[in-house]
C-alpha cells in the first residue's frame, strides 16, 4: 500500500480543465469507473496511482496531513494557508495556467484614494471619526492582513467572505475588498477599481507535493514527467 | 527568576506601596482586541465562539483586561491596583510557551501624572530589593517629546499625522522617511483623470453614502490632497532632523541639556526642563539611569513616559520590568472620556 501514489485534482472549474489537459498531453489516461461525477479515479495501466477529485483548497490541507502525495491547486490557496501547512508542502512546478492576481479593490467613487498610502490615511481617519475600523471583505484573510500591514495599513478589520465578494462594499458589509481576478472585468462590472499598488500576489496553477511523500522515487518520476509536457 | 517565592515577594512589595489586588476575568470579547490592537493581533489570540455567536478569547494580556474592567464597571476616580496571572498567546516560535505569567500594577484615573509616573518607577525600584543582581540599567523615554518635535516641523499636516501614527513600526517609519525625501506623493496624470470624476461627484448630493463614506467626505479629502504638495528639499531637511533626534541617548541628568541644544541647533521652538523627567540622578541603587529618544517604540499604546529596567545577574542581562503611560488605551476600548493610566509589568 505504501507505494500507492494519491493525487488530488480540483473537482471543478478552470484549474480542473488545465490539469486534465496536462495528463492528456503526457498520455496518461484518467479513468472514472462510475462516470464523470465519480470523485475517485485512476490512470490507465498505472495501478499504483489513485486520483481523488477535491476542492482546490482542500487539496492543500490533504497534502499537509499526508492523505495526498501530490496535488494540483492554485498558488494563492497555498500562500493563504497556515504556516504549518505550508511548511509540509513543496511546489514542484508552476504552470502558465489559471493565472490570476489577488488585488485590493475599492469603490470607483473613492476618487481620493490612488495608492495604499492613501488607504493608510483614510483608514486612520475613518477610525478616528467613526470609532470603528474600515472593513475589508475577503476570501484571503491571511494574505490580506500581511499585505496591509506591510503597506502601513493597520486600522482595518477583516470580514470573511466565501463568494461574490465584489458586492460587499455595496451591501453594507464592508468598505473595500481584496479578491482574485484574472481580467478585472468582474471588478469593473461591479463598480470597483484596483488600487495602483494594491497587487498582493500573482497566482497560477501549481503541482505540489507533500515533503515527506517526495522521498518516494516513483512520485519523483511522475512529478518530472508531468512537468515537461503541458 | 522563576521561583514562586520571588513573585510573592514582588507582589508583597507592590502591595506595601498601597496597591490593591484585583481579580481579572480569563476570557474577553475578541472584538475588543481586534478593535484596539488590529487584525495582526488576531494571529496571537486563542478565540472561540460562545452560544450567542460572539467571538470570545483567552486574555492575551492583562493590561487590556484591567483597563476593560475599569471601563465596564463604570469606575471613576483614582485606582491603584495590581494583578497577577496567566496570559495566553500563540507564538510562531514552537519553543515559546503559550502561557505567560504576568504581574502588573497600575494607577488609573488620576490626574497627577508626573507624580504617578514617579510612583510607578519607584515601586519597580523598591521591588528590586528582592532580586540578586550586580548592575543594571534603567532606561527612560517619552513619546510625547517626539510628538512635540513633529508638531513643530515644516511638513504638510497629513505627513505629521502619518509619522506619528507609525512611530512604533520602525521599518515602515524608515520607509516613510525615505518617501518624505522624494516628491512622489501625487501622480499628475492620475490627478487629471480623477479631476473629471471629481467634477461628476460634485453634482451629486454630498450626504450620499458610498460604501460607508459620504461623497462630501471623499471630495473633501481629494481636495486637501491635491492642494497639499510639498518640496523634496524641505522633506530631506525634515527627515534629517528626525533621524538625528532619534539618535539622542545620554545619562538622564544630561537629557534636558542635550535636547535643548538639539532644538536650538535645528531652530525648533521647544524647550524641555529637567524636571520633566521622573528622575534626575544618573545612578539609582546599582542602576545606571539613561534617557533615550527611540525607547518606547515597541508598543503602540504608550502615549508618554516609558521605562524599562534591565539587570545583570549571573553575567546575563535580563529584562526585569517594563512600563509606561497609556492615556489613550481606555478611550480606545470605548470610553467617551480620556482616562489617564500608567503602569508596569514584571517579566518573571
Amino acid at each position: 500500500m505504501n507505494d500507492l501514489i494519491k493525487i488530488g485534482i480540483p473537482s471543478k472549474g478552470r484549474l480542473r480543465e488545465s490539469v486534465l489537459n496536462i495528463f492528456k498531453k503526457n498520455k496518461l489516461k484518467l479513468i472514472s469507473k462510475r462516470g464523470d461525477r465519480d470523485l475517485f479515479g485512476s490512470v490507465k495501466g498505472k495501478k499504483n496511482i489513485q486520483i481523488i477529485y477535491l476542492h482546490a483548497r482542500e487539496i492543500i490541507e490533504r497534502l499537509a496531513d499526508k492523505s495526498l502525495d501530490m496535488g494540483f491547486s492554485g498558488l494563492d490557496l497555498l500562500k493563504e494557508s497556515e504556516i504549518n501547512i505550508q511548511k509540509n508542502i513543496k511546489v514542484f512546478k508552476s504552470y502558465p495556467f489559471g493565472k490570476a492576481t489577488l488585488v485590493v479593490a475599492i469603490p470607483n467613487d473613492f476618487i481620493d484614494i490612488f495608492s495604499m498610502a492613501d488607504l493608510e490615511e483614510v483608514a486612520f481617519e475613518f477610525k478616528d471619526k467613526k470609532k470603528r475600523r474600515l472593513r475589508v471583505a475577503t476570501k484571503y484573510p491571511n494574505l490580506t492582513r500581511e499585505f496591509f500591514y506591510n503597506k502601513g495599513v493597520t486600522q482595518f478589520s477583516l470580514v470573511k467572505s466565501v463568494g461574490s465578494t465584489e458586492v460587499a462594499p455595496f451591501t453594507g458589509s464592508s468598505e473595500l475588498i481584496t479578491d482574485i481576478t484574472s481580467t478585472g472585468s468582474t471588478l469593473a462590472a461591479n463598480n470597483l477599481r484596483i488600487i495602483n499598488d494594491g497587487y498582493i500576489l500573482k497566482s497560477e496553477l501549481c503541482m505540489m507535493v507533500g515533503k515527506s511523500s517526495f522521498k518516494n522515487k516513483n512520485l519523483q518520476k511522475l512529478a518530472k514527467l508531468l512537468s515537461t509536457k503541458y | 527568576m522563576k521561583s514562586k517565592n520571588l513573585s510573592e515577594n514582588i507582589l508583597r512589595s507592590v502591595k506595601s506601596k498601597g496597591f490593591k489586588y484585583i481579580d481579572l476575568p480569563s476570557v474577553i470579547e475578541a472584538d475588543h482586541i481586534v478593535q484596539r490592537s488590529g487584525e495582526n493581533f488576531r494571529k496571537f489570540i486563542f478565540s472561540f465562539t460562545d452560544q450567542a455567536g460572539k467571538e470570545i478569547c483567552l486574555r492575551p494580556d492583562l493590561t487590556i483586561v484591567s483597563c476593560l474592567r475599569y471601563l465596564e464597571n463604570n469606575l471613576k476616580g483614582k485606582e491603584k491596583i495590581f494583578y497577577s496571572g496567566q496570559a495566553y498567546r500563540k507564538s510562531q516560535n514552537k519553543k515559546d510557551s503559550i502561557i505567560r505569567e504576568q504581574v502588573g500594577f497600575e494607577i488609573i484615573g488620576s490626574k497627577d501624572e508626573k507624580s504617578d509616573d514617579r510612583e510607578i518607577i519607584n515601586t519597580s525600584l523598591k521591588s528590586l530589593q528582592n532580586i540578586k543582581y550586580t548592575s543594571g540599567t534603567l532606561t527612560i523615554g517619552n513619546v510625547e517629546i517626539f510628538k512635540l518635535l513633529i508638531s513643530k516641523l515644516e511638513i504638510p499636516s497629513r505627513w505629521k499625522l502619518r509619522l506619528l501614527r507609525h512611530f512604533w513600526r520602525e521599518d515602515y517609519f524608515n520607509d516613510l522617511l525615505k518617501r518624505l525625501e522624494t516628491n512622489a506623493d501625487i501622480d499628475p496624470t492620475e490627478v487629471e483623470v480623477d479631476k473629471k470624476k471629481f467634477l461628476n461627484l460634485l453634482k451629486k448630493d454630498p450626504s450620499t453614502i458610498i460604501a460607508g463614506r459620504s461623497i462630501g467626505e471623499i471630495l473633501k479629502r481629494f481636495d486637501t490632497k491635491i492642494k497639499d504638495p510639498r518640496k523634496a528639499s524641505k522633506g530631506k531637511k525634515v527627515s534629517k532632523i528626525i533621524r538625528s533626534f532619534l539618535k539622542i541617548k545620554c545619562p538622564i541628568n544630561d537629557a534636558a541639556k542635550k535636547l535643548n541644544k538639539f532644538f536650538k541647533k535645528n531652530k525648533i521652538n521647544l524647550v524641555v526642563d529637567q524636571k520633566y523627567f521622573p528622575i534626575s540622578s544618573n545612578k539609582v541603587s546599582k542602576l545606571n539611569v539613561m534617557f533615550s529618544t527611540t525607547f518606547g517604540r515597541q508598543l503602540e499604546y504608550y502615549t508618554g513616559m516609558v521605562f524599562k529596567i534591565d539587570i545583570k545577574s549571573n553575567s546575563k542581562i535580563v529584562n526585569y520590568v517594563n512600563g509606561g503611560r497609556y492615556d489613550g488605551l481606555i478611550s480606545d476600548l470605548g470610553s467617551q472620556k480620556k482616562i489617564p493610566a500608567v503602569g508596569a509589568a514584571f517579566n518573571l
